[in-house]
């Protein structure tokens, strides 16, 4: 039986069957078979969730490797673990209305939170200062266009140099909308590729197979 | 060649050391926050449209109030959030507050502790006005069966009450909302787009930080999203546009001089990159140093 579910044309077909189950609906109006759509959505969600249980026995194998071959950083895992083990308890076991979760929360993970996030605006004004270089034509219009967007996003330009919101409106909803637009239609195209490899059978790492 | 002697201004003004930017951005968004100069502001289309969107609903309607974001998103979005959260305590729509990361669980006491006294002057109450149904959006499964079937999914608030009884029970698929509010530093957003804003039309609209805003106006143009609130600006100009004063209009001040600061800088480094590879080819081309 094990042989008979490890099979990939046997994997492929559940694939397919239940592919067809949640994509269907979407086009045609199928009544009966809507319960078994919303059915497996929460079926996929919990299991899902659930993957974060894997994340923490994964983490927790990997730190006491490193711990017990005393690898470089071995100390950190030690630290990390603890960590965790605190976190998980409290959450758990406690509950996330627990003041020991809460405490974890708003003075240790918060505050640490907001100090990476401050910090990558120091970075951000470093690298933007320094790679804005008009070392072409196409880097010299590269940085006006973005010295315009920039005085515009600046409150005060605004309100002194009416001109300039404008001329940032026009890049911003010309230029900069068409990349972002490729950007997601790529995107979209590349998920669909994807999509279509894995159900016929062309991409079956995600099913524990090795490529062929 | 011969190694490059003395002082060269123009080469110092190309490769100056990052830790002045450091130094400069640090005292120039300080000063301003410890001092407020209290700049003028503009308010955009943007905002405008999204403050009539927000403002069309009316006492009762029910939100679908989605916090994507983690703790330090929160920071760059709060102006948004508390100024548009103030709205809907004014207005009497009622919210069914989600998460789309674990860090949203402590970020609830901090906007309702700064929006106190509005809820107070409102009667503005949990259970009754707004529910919390805590961290239910960890991902699109989940999205696209809450859309579905709400009560399948989801039959307590974060603190284990029973959401049965309650402005909830009007509820029974994505489409009984009257909007999806996002706050968002890009998590379960798509998700809703897709599985709520797609297949029941229900419509959205967005607070987003800075590096989304290229990516959501693309969404906002194509009508997926029907407002949009760009990042601390956005909320500034909702704080001034509503007449409440808060995080965002005090942080404009540093906003602007952060930015005029940055000009300086990319002024100063393309003059010392002119100016160093002039003089270098002349260099070169004569041999006079």
């Amino acid at each position: 039986m094990a042989t008979f579910f490890k099979s990939r044309s046997v994997q492929l077909s559940i694939l397919g069957l239940f592919f067809l189950i949640v994509f269907v609906p979407y086009f045609i109006n199928i009544p009966q078979l809507e319960w078994l759509t919303t059915k497996l959505m929460i079926i996929a969600a919990v299991t899902n969730a659930f993957t974060i249980a894997i994340a923490v026995y994964s983490q927790w194998k990997r730190s006491g490797r490193f711990i017990r071959e005393k690898r470089r950083g071995w100390a950190y895992h030690i630290y990390l673990l603890l960590l965790m083990a605190f976190m998980v308890f409290n959450g758990i076991v406690l509950g996330q209305d627990s003041t020991g979760y809460q405490w974890l929360l708003q003075a240790v993970v918060t505050p640490l939170s907001s100090v990476i996030y401050g910090i990558l605006a120091f970075y951000m004004a470093s690298a933007g200062a320094r790679a804005f270089r008009a070392r072409s034509p196409h880097a010299a219009l590269l940085l006006i266009a973005g010295f315009v967007v920039l005085l515009y996003q600046a409150p005060l330009t605004g309100a002194f140099f009416p001109g300039f919101e404008p001329a940032a409106d026009y890049l911003t909803k010309t230029f900069g909308m068409s990349v972002s637009r490729m950007f997601s239609i790529s995107v979209c195209i590349g998920a669909i590729v994807l999509g279509v490899r894995m159900l016929t059978g062309k991409e079956v790492a995600f099913l524990g197979f090795g490529e062929e | 060649m011969t190694k490059e002697e003395g002082f060269d201004l123009f080469r110092w003004m190309a490769t100056y050391d990052k830790r002045w930017i450091y130094v400069i951005l640090f005292i120039v968004v300080l000063y301003p926050l410890m001092r407020p100069v209290g700049m003028p502001i503009t308010v955009s289309e943007l905002t405008r449209d999204y403050y009539d969107q927000i403002n069309s609903l009316k006492e009762g309607d029910i939100v679908f109030d989605s916090w994507n974001m983690e703790f330090s998103g929160y920071m760059e979005l709060k102006p948004g959030v508390l100024a548009t959260h103030r709205i809907f305590i004014e207005k009497g729509v009622k919210l069914c507050i989600a998460f789309g990361h674990f860090e949203g669980v402590a970020i609830p006491d901090v906007v309702f502790s700064e929006l106190r006294s509005v809820m107070q002057e409102y009667d503005y109450r949990e259970l009754d006005d707004y529910i919390i149904l805590g961290y239910i959006l960890p991902n699109e499964a989940a999205v696209a069966a809450l859309a579905q079937d709400f009560h399948g999914v989801v039959r307590q608030d974060w603190k284990g009450n029973p959401i049965e009884g309650t402005f909830l029970d009007q509820i029974t698929n994505a489409g009984d909302f009257a909007m999806i509010n996002d706050y968002t530093t890009g998590l379960a957003t798509t998700f809703e787009v897709r599985h709520m804003v797609l297949t029941y039309g229900t419509p959205m609209v967005v607070n987003c930080i800075g590096v989304s805003i290229p990516g959501a106006l693309a969404n906002l143009d194509a009508g997926l999203y029907t407002g949009l609130l760009a990042s601390t600006r956005g909320g500034a100009e909702l704080e001034y546009l509503i007449g409440a004063p808060g995080p965002g209009l005090k942080s404009m001040d540093a906003f602007t001089f952060g930015h005029y600061m940055l000009i300086i800088f990319i002024i100063i480094g393309n003059i010392g990159h002119y100016g160093w590879a002039r003089r270098t080819r002349y260099r070169d081309r004569t041999g006079i140093r």
